[in-house]
């Protein structure tokens, strides 16, 4: 199976929370928590490796390749 | 050669291809449980009885990994590394990997099993900490950065509950 194959099937704004509340009362983003509630783990960790990849490209320690 | 960017599944794919038997724990382990927090590295926990020392070791090998941020730049862990309570920050082909011998109150693997969950990612079934025992060990060492993550590791198991009792 190829992780890198996996596309994700949500984004956040289809996440909104049950009650409509965007955030805790500690601050955290609900609609986040939701979204990686419905991926499978491996999309998770997917979902984690593509913010790395996008977090190093931004700082430009990778190409866009 | 070091991947640019971590591939936390080629890590893990190298770990189970050598059998060997350890639990995740860190940041990993809390987006696998579904909370949103980003992490660079791959902390896991693993079982200090020398068979699987020898297959970690074998594994280790494979993805050539070294000691970070050491004065020699090549330094390979060994046995009485692995065997060892302490933490040992790698870096391999596929990116950084933390070996802990314990976390928190010096939890082992053996004490950390009966709080893990086994979990299925593609061919590979993975042992990671349960969110209950991660929220309590980062509780437990009460580092800043731990702390800074733990509100969000709280809300990700309230809400999870609250998607279960819904369900159920």
């Amino acid at each position: 199976m190829s992780f890198n194959k996996i596309k994700l099937p949500n984004c956040p704004d289809h996440s909104s929370s049950e009650d409509g509340r965007l955030y805790s009362e500690s601050g955290v983003d609900l609609t986040l928590i939701h979204w990686m509630l419905s991926l499978t783990p491996a999309e998770r960790l997917q979902m984690l490796q593509q913010t790395i990849r996008s977090i190093l490209r931004m700082k430009g320690d990778i190409s866009n390749t | 050669m070091t991947s640019p960017t971590p591939d936390f599944f080629s890590i893990l794919e190298t770990l189970s291809k050598y059998e060997v038997d350890f639990i995740i724990v860190g940041g990993v382990c809390g987006v696998l449980h579904g909370a949103p927090v980003t992490t660079f590295d791959l902390d896991i926990v693993h079982s200090r009885i020398q068979e699987n020392v020898f297959r970690l070791l074998s594994a280790l090998q494979e993805m050539e990994a070294y000691y970070r941020g050491r004065q020699d730049p090549r330094l390979k862990p060994d046995v009485a590394h692995l065997s060892s309570p302490d933490h040992q920050l790698l870096m391999t082909r596929f990116g950084p990997l933390d070996l802990l011998g314990t976390i928190g109150a010096g939890h082992s693997y053996g004490d950390l099993l009966q709080h893990s969950d086994e979990i299925e990612m593609g061919n590979l079934r993975l042992r990671v900490l349960s969110l209950e025992k991660l929220i309590e060990v980062k509780e437990e060492t009460g580092f800043d950065k731990d702390k800074a993550i733990l509100p969000v590791l709280r809300q990700t198991l309230l809400e999870r509950r609250k998607g279960r009792e819904q369900k159920s």
